[in-house]
Order: structure tokens, then sequence, then C-alpha cells
């Protein structure tokens, strides 16, 4: 049974690729947003937290389709794109990559911003009197402390991207070996017949990636808080 | 040394400061909340005033006007939290040398050695924060603010999660600092008793307003300071001179302004050695003569200087050598028929003296 076609083997692939390059453009930005959201007060805060959140409760077919208004060839942004840069996001794996980014962003930040609060500011304070700038406190202090819940979000936003077919199908479409992510890939197979057999395998496939990436977050989250050892 | 002029509004909290700070060691005593952190927080550049300045020596730290605010990382000043706040991901030996690594070598003034020697730390390098005690991660944390060379010192109720057994092991640690490396500091307390451990030069603050500063003798007699003192039970502060301790009595004797007093017993203190006693104002009792079978140990005669009447109590300052304020209900006043000018016997159980520490 586990004999995967070229077309199957393909799409696992491809969810792997949206997904790792997913979680890497959102990494730095995560970690920017959540330490904005735990450390300072700002007009507007509520707002922006709010927008942020907007794609966990919005269908994300909702989601999908205000991207390709504002990115398919004819949306604004899109068009300038295209004639700036020559760059096509809609309907093509970019796209996906920045459909399942915007979907797991969500989660990358709340991870991150939990972790950075409950950083002892008086750590930085101390770093701080003892001759660190601003930058150095947070590259020796700061960022250490909160590699666990960079990890965790990290995780949770590539297992998000991996299950992620709303946005994705809306935006870019179900392009075979371009956009034909794992789930598009089953939504696919049970469309026809005799696709049950491969549908189900791509379950399996997907059953086992996301539980290894939970198995994997808790295995590090351990391992660095026993590195970390609070006090 | 240090002097500032600052003004800071948050919320409710409003503080408005302004010392002059000269002695080698001052202490900074307040209530939580009365804006003694927040004051810390200024010099060491971690919160910025509205208004006013700040200067170390001769170089400006902040100034409003002509806009000058120098980073916490480019003043120089060290600071001492009270949970220590050693960096948990890091080994002590990182810990203690993470300021020395970012001192420039010519700035450096005390060798990693010299340090850890004094605060006796040497064993606990290799290990990791959470491995520490209490008092010992207190001592990495005094440590490492030293290796970074500052020039000033803040410490930030260091002692307070500390038990008291400890306490009585870091305090010597701090008086070394003090005596042999010769860094100014403020060390901030709610407790005199180890403030005076340290200095005698003390600073008031209650609700954002520096309340008194000097020498703490003359500090706590201020009018000012009398509301925030008695709270403290130190409407009467005597400084007194360890003549004997009385073993089979179970009490010290001591001199003050020539009276002999009779203290409890507390042998930590040297014969001859000064040190500071208070009485709250509510445990004496006065008598118009001398009183022979009574079990109250100190009877010390004065003249009544002063009447003041409040609502429930009257305050009665006798003048006996110094002056000391006696609380007395207005019955027992009606009934002792006395006046200004009269001579009296102000009558306290040995019992009622507490010891505020003082000079060793």
């Amino acid at each position: 049974m586990f004999d995967l076609s070229p077309e199957e083997y393909m799409a696992m692939m491809l969810s792997l690729k949206v997904s790792f390059f997913s979680v890497a453009i959102i990494l730095v930005p995560g970690i920017a947003v959540g330490w904005l959201l735990a450390r300072c007060d700002f007009v507007g805060k509520s707002l922006l937290d709010g927008i942020l959140h907007l794609p966990l409760v919005l269908p994300p077919v909702v989601t999908g389709y205000l991207l390709l208004l504002m990115l398919g060839r004819q949306g604004v942004v899109g068009r300038w794109l295209y004639e700036h840069f020559d760059l096509t996001l809609a309907f093509s794996w970019r796209g996906a990559v920045l459909a399942t980014a915007l979907m797991s962003f969500p989660l990358m930040v709340r991870s991150i911003r939990l972790s950075i609060a409950v950083v002892e500011v008086k750590l930085e304070q101390v770093a701080r009197s003892l001759g660190a700038s601003a930058w150095n406190t947070f590259f020796t202090i700061t960022l250490p402390l909160i590699s666990p819940g960079i990890i965790t979000g990290s995780i949770l936003a590539f297992a998000r991207s991996l299950g992620e077919f709303g946005a994705t199908i809306t935006f870019v479409g179900n392009i075979e070996g371009e956009t034909r992510t794992l789930p598009l890939a089953i939504y696919s197979y049970i469309q026809i017949p005799d696709g049950n057999e491969p549908a189900q395998r791509l379950l399996i496939i997907s059953v086992v990636l996301a539980l290894s990436a939970l198995l994997i977050s808790n295995f590090i989250e351990r391992k660095t808080t026993r590195w970390l050892e609070a006090q | 040394m240090l002097a500032l002029d600052v003004q800071l509004q948050r919320g409710n909290f409003d503080l408005q400061a302004s010392l002059d700070l000269e002695a080698p060691v001052t202490g900074l005593f307040g209530s939580s909340g009365s804006g003694k952190s927040t004051l810390l927080n200024i010099v060491a550049g971690l919160a910025k005033p509205d208004q006013g300045w700040l200067k170390l020596g001769e170089q400006s730290l902040f100034d409003s006007r002509k806009r000058i605010n120098v980073s916490p990382n480019k003043r120089e000043i060290g600071v001492v939290f009270q949970d220590s706040q050693l960096f948990p991901h890091m080994p002590i030996q990182q810990n203690l040398m993470y300021g020395y690594k970012r001192t420039d070598k010519k700035h450096r003034r005390f060798i990693d050695k010299e340090i850890i020697d004094l605060l006796e730390i040497g064993h606990v390098l290799k290990k990791r924060p959470h491995q520490l005690s209490g008092g010992e991660k207190q001592r990495v944390g005094i440590g490492r603010a030293l290796l970074a060379s500052p020039r000033f010192l803040l410490l930030d109720e260091p002692l307070a999660s500390l038990d008291k057994g400890l306490k009585q092991q870091i305090l010597p640690f701090l008086k070394r600092v003090k005596d042999e490396l010769q860094i100014p500091m403020v060390y901030i307390s709610h407790s005199m008793e180890e403030i005076l451990h340290l200095t005698e030069h003390l600073v008031i603050i209650n609700q954002g307003r520096i309340l008194g500063s000097g020498h703490f003798y003359d500090v706590i007699k201020d009018e000012g300071v009398q509301g925030v003192a008695s709270n403290l039970g130190l409407e009467n502060i005597m400084r007194v001179k360890i003549a004997e301790h009385d073993e089979i009595h179970g009490q010290t004797e001591a001199c003050c302004d020539g009276m002999s007093l009779h203290l409890p017993l507390e042998k930590k203190y040297q014969r001859g050695e000064e040190c500071y006693v208070s009485v709250r104002s509510n445990e004496i009792a006065l008598s118009t003569q001398y009183i022979d079978f009574i079990s109250i140990q100190n009877q010390m005669k004065g003249r009544v200087i002063d009447i003041e009447q409040h609502v429930s109590r009257i305050t009665v300052i006798v003048d006996i050598g110094q002056l000391i304020a006696v609380d007395i209900s207005p019955k027992a006043f009606a009934q002792l028929n006395f006046t200004v000018g009269s001579e009296v016997y102000c009558l306290i159980k040995s019992q009622a003296f507490a010891y505020l520490g003082g000079r060793q």
C-alpha cells in the first residue's frame, strides 16, 4: 500500500516546502510583533492584536478570497508586484506560502508573546546596567530565554501550514505540482473514482507528519526548559 | 557626588525628588509604594523622568532641558535587585563576568579573583543559578555588579527575600564592599536596622516626596518625618554606649548622656560599643515621684517641656538630658496634675527597648 505514486510524493514534498518557507518568513516578524505586544503599550494595540488574530476566526475561504482580490493579477498590489518585479503570487507555490504564512502567523505570535511576557524585565535591566546595549541585551538575555517559545511557535505554525486548505485553494487554486499540497491532494482524490486508496495513504502521511511535529515540539520544549532551568 | 532634581508622573503616582548625596553610603528608607524603587530606576536610567536633571560627579546623566539622557549601559551605575536576578541560562562564572567582559580594560577597577575572594563565592563558579542558596545568589549578584566597575552602586532591598539568619551573613559582606572597595552606594530598605548597619546617612521618602535627608539621628527627629517615624515606633531614639552585660539578671547596662539604662540582654555588642535603641512613646509611663517598689527597671527624672493634646491621647515631651515623647491617656493626665516645667519620672521597662543596630 505504501508505494507512493509520483503525484502523491510531489504533494507531500510540496507541502513540506510550502510549510518550511511559510515558517521561515514569519519567524522574525513573529518575534518582533510578539515583543511589541508583550512589552509595549501604544495606541491601537488592541486593534493590531485583533487584526492579527483575524485569520484564526475568519473562514479561511474569506482570507483566501481577500488575498486574491488584493494580490491577484487584477488586484492593486498584485498588479504593482507584477509590473515592477515580474512577480506573480496567485496560482503559484509562492502564493501558497503567503497564504499559509498568514494563517499560521497568529499561532507564532501568540506563543512568542507569552514567552516574552514571562521573562523578568529586571533581568534585562540588570544586563543594561552591566553595560549591554539594548540589542546586545536582546540577543544575550531575552532571545535565549524565549527560545522554547520560539521553537514551539514555529512547530505549531509548521503544523498549521501543513493543514492549510481553504485560503490556499481559494488564492492559488489546485494545480498539480505547483499548489496541490497534501490536503488539496486528498480532497482531489476523494472527488474521483478509485481515489480512495491514494487518499488514505496521504491521510496516513498527514497524521504522521502532524504527530511528529507535535512530538518534536514537546521534546524540544522539555530539553530547552531543562537547559534554561528557571531560577 | 550624586545630585538630582527630578519629577515623574505615572497615573496617580507622582514623584518629586531633590537630593544631593555625599556620604559613602546612603540609606534610602520608605514603605512599599513610596517611590524609592522608582527613584532608583531613574538614577540607573531604567525610568525616564518627565522633567529635571541628574548628575553623577561632574557628569550630567539626565537633563530634560538640554535633552541629555545617558543610556543605562553607559552610566556605569551598578544595580542589585531584591531577587539577585541571576541570568538563569548562564553558569555562575558567566553571570559574574557578564559586566566585566563589557567593561573597557582601562576602566576595570577589580580583578575577578579579588571579588570572588571578597564575597567567598569561589566554590559556586561552575554551578548554575538554581543550584545556589538565596545567600549565595545574592553574593553573586553583588559580585556581578562590582565586576562591571561601577562608579556608583544601587542596592534595592538586596536582603528582603532572605531570612533573618541569612541577612546576618550577607551584611558583613556589604560592609566589606563599603570599607574595602569604596564604591559609593545607595542602599534601599524598609528595615532601619539593616540601614543602620551600613550607614547613618539616611533619606526618607514617602508618597513620592523626600521627607528628610541627613544624619539619621537628625532626620528621625525632624518634624516632617514624625508621622513616618511613629509608624515605625521610632519616636524615641537614644544613642547609647554599652557598659556591661549582666547575664545573671538577663540585662545589658548602657550609658546615655550620663544616665544609666537597663536594656534587654544583647551580647552582639561589645562593651564600650555605641549603638542606637528605640522605645515607643506609648510604652513609657509617667510618674510625679520616684517609685520604690516596682518591677520597671528604668526611672529617669526629667522636666516637662511641652504638652500636646490629641484626640485620644496626650503627648508629653520630657527633657531627660534629651527630649523624649511620652503618650498618656487624657484620664491619666488629669489624675497626675502636672504642667509644663513640672518634674516627672519616665518609667520604661527594659524589655520595651529595641536595638536598632549601629556602628561597630
